[in-house]
């Protein structure tokens, strides 16, 4: 580089360094974290091409979640004063008063546009309809709702209307609230844009300094940008916590350019989402890729469980459902409305068959026994909501253990029904609640998932 | 009295607040649920001149990170009965152990202070740190054959001085603390810390 402490003086001229521009374009970025020694940083304010400001905004506002609420009053050293610091994103560094936040407004990055799409359309009609209306939508600039059946090849259908951006010279997010998600989608999209720089962003993954047009990141990560994409694309957004974390929703809008749409990819849209279909683009497919209909969920009595398992005993059955799928060799996934109760059940569910685990949230190994469910080496496992939605497992069957708990809402039960038959050559299996009483939830569930087969297949579902 | 947390500061679960009689008296309404509470192992071993609250586990270790590096400063409040408790009937000046400026600022407050503040234990600050350096990075043997790692600022007296730390590890700390006020002309010295790593 030219520019170097000593002779930063005497140079009078200045270059703009690319990977400076790319780093920051579009990122809210913490000074002391800039990955640019101090100097640089400081000549680059000089000039007017980072912006810097406090993290916490009048109000108070957080500027980089903006939250209003959670803050904490404290004596800072460093301020030699009070000072504020937001406790809602802490977990991603604090943000005070006294921390100093570096925003690009120098010259824009100009976008590379030798995009290639590497991938063969095998579209149903309803797929190809849909992957047009959304480019369309995101052409326009407006809203979009994308509303599709578990299974219905969701992914597949963004492809054409990314691609159709980036040949624009559009940046593109898609943002998940799921890590997880994020991935087994990023993956995918190298596969099919060799060609393009892709991000993948979530909690704990490495910073790339370079520039990427297309990011797939999770919806916390969003809060380190502002005002970068021109096209944002909401995968599973009716999933926790996006539809109860208002300030997510809020990172969703700041991170995306003023005019940039917004599409909602969703298998279980809330309310609020289909409510907004009237005034913005809509697509909607209730069947499958390999056209056949959904599994339709059953309900099975299992008075007490939860007193049972606790007396160390397996209900029956239960058990007699967990020996079947262990007998026909097929893999199984058992939902546990909590923590608690799959982990005092996991030990019981073990002296059946020790190749059963548990996976919850917090589980350091959560990816590694998904990939050893899927290429056999377990034959089951024992889970949260967490594996509600986002995961494929050829042949998998599905039992929910207490699906009348409030956890268990109908939107859940849809995707948990959603993991059954999404194979083509595997496209049925069994689905089942076991329940102490049956909720409206649990009826909602299934009505819909029958609503779909009926919208999918106006002339039977037949059987072949 | 008030009640100023409504949320468990450790796992945001809505706090069920029972009112007891101590709870009164002490004016500590809780900032954790008793889940949370229940995952700290207190400590048993009371050493010659020392006592420790806490045993260093998982659940503890997480706390100091969100404490001391996420630099959640309310967080000193989830043991500021248990200080309190330790504390106020002592009979002994309390002495925390000091952060170096360079390193106070940086961290934006000194966890220790904290912790006294929330507890409402009056203390004053006698000591000085000599170095920025961090006794978590060394060795034990780096540890105790360092030079002095404190100076005495103020006035010593011929008096009872009580050394307050978060974590007891080696004893180093602890130890160059008590001979900079012994040597400063203290009658007595002792210690009691948060955690015994």
């Amino acid at each position: 580089m030219l520019i170097k402490s000593q002779g930063e003086r005497k140079y009078k001229g200045f270059l703009l360094e690319k990977n400076v521009q790319q780093f920051f374009a579009g990122r809210l970025w913490k000074r002391e974290m800039a990955p640019f020694p101090p100097w640089k940083v400081n000549l680059y304010i000089r000039k007017g091409w980072l912006q810097v400001r406090g993290a916490i905004e009048e109000g108070p506002r957080c500027s980089r979640c903006h939250h209003t609420k959670h803050f904490i009053v404290f004596d800072c050293n460093k301020c030699q004063a009070k000072c504020v610091y937001c406790r809602h994103c802490i977990n991603m560094g604090r943000m005070s008063q006294c921390t100093e936040l570096l925003t690009w407004c120098g010259p824009l990055v100009r976008p590379l546009r030798n995009h290639i799409l590497d991938w063969q359309s095998q579209f149903t009609p309803l797929q190809a309809r849909a992957s047009q209306e959304l480019a369309e939508s995101m052409r326009l600039k407006r809203q979009h709702l994308l509303h599709a059946c578990c299974g219905a090849g969701k992914t597949e259908i963004l492809f054409t209307a990314i691609y159709a951006a980036l040949k624009r010279g559009e940046r593109v997010c898609v943002a998940t609230p799921r890590t997880d998600v994020v991935l087994e989608l990023a993956p995918r999209f190298q596969q099919v844009f060799p060609q393009t720089t892709i991000h993948a962003l979530y909690g704990g993954a490495d910073v790339p300094h370079s520039y990427a047009p297309l990011i797939v990141t999770t919806t916390h990560q969003l809060y380190r940008f502002e005002d970068a994409f021109d096209v944002m694309i909401v995968d599973e957004a009716d999933a926790f916590p996006y539809t109860f974390d208002e300030a997510l929703q809020k990172a969703v809008q700041k991170a995306k350019r003023v005019e940039a749409p917004i599409a909602f990819v969703t298998a279980t849209p809330s309310g609020q989402l289909l409510q907004m279909k009237k005034a913005a683009g809509s697509s909607y497919i209730p069947k499958r890729y390999h056209d056949r209909p959904l599994p339709v969920p059953r309900f099975e009595s299992l008075w007490r469980y939860d007193k049972q398992l606790l007396k160390n005993k397996i209900p029956k059955k239960l058990e007699t459902w967990l020996k079947s799928c262990i007998a026909d060799n097929q893999p199984f996934l058992i939902f546990f409305p909590t923590i608690e109760l799959m982990t005092h059940a996991i030990p019981l569910f073990q002296v059946v068959d020790e190749k059963i685990e548990a996976v919850y949230a917090e589980d350091t190994e959560r990816k590694e026994k998904v990939l050893q469910l899927r290429n056999g080496q377990l034959k089951g496992l024992l889970t949260t909501t967490i594996l509600e939605r986002g995961i494929t497992i050829k042949g998998v069957q599905v039992a929910v253990v207490g699906a009348e708990s409030a956890i268990f809402t109908a939107a859940a039960l849809i995707q948990i029904s959603g993991r059954v038959g999404r194979h083509i050559h595997f496209a049925e299996g069994d689905v089942v609640f076991f329940h102490h009483g049956i909720t409206t939830e649990m009826d909602a569930a299934r009505e819909e998932i029958m609503k779909l087969n009926k919208e999918g297949f106006p002339y039977g579902t037949g059987s072949i | 009295m008030e009640q100023e947390v409504y949320d468990c500061l450790l796992c945001g679960t809505t706090l069920h607040c029972q009112i007891s009689w101590s709870m009164l008296i002490e004016k500590f309404p809780p900032v954790i649920c008793e889940k949370c509470e229940g995952k700290f192992e207190h400590s048993i071993r009371a050493e010659k001149g020392h006592t420790s609250l806490f045993q260093y586990n998982e659940a503890m270790k997480d706390f100091l990170h969100r404490y001391k590096f996420m630099q959640d400063v309310v967080l000193a409040k989830v043991f500021r009965m248990h200080i309190h408790q330790l504390l106020k009937n002592q009979r002994g000046i309390i002495v925390p152990i000091p952060m170096h400026p360079d390193k106070r600022i940086a961290r934006t407050f000194a966890q220790v202070d904290e912790l006294l503040k929330e507890a409402h234990i009056p203390f004053i600050h006698l000591l000085e740190k000599n170095t920025p350096d961090s006794q978590s990075k060394k060795n034990r043997a780096e540890r105790i054959s360092v030079a002095p790692l404190f100076s005495v600022k103020g006035t010593v007296e011929k008096k009872s001085y009580i050394l307050f730390d978060d974590i007891y590890t080696t004893g180093t700390t602890i130890q160059h603390a008590t001979n900079a006020l012994l040597e400063a002309g203290a009658a007595s010295v002792t210690a009691s810390t948060l955690i015994r790593g």
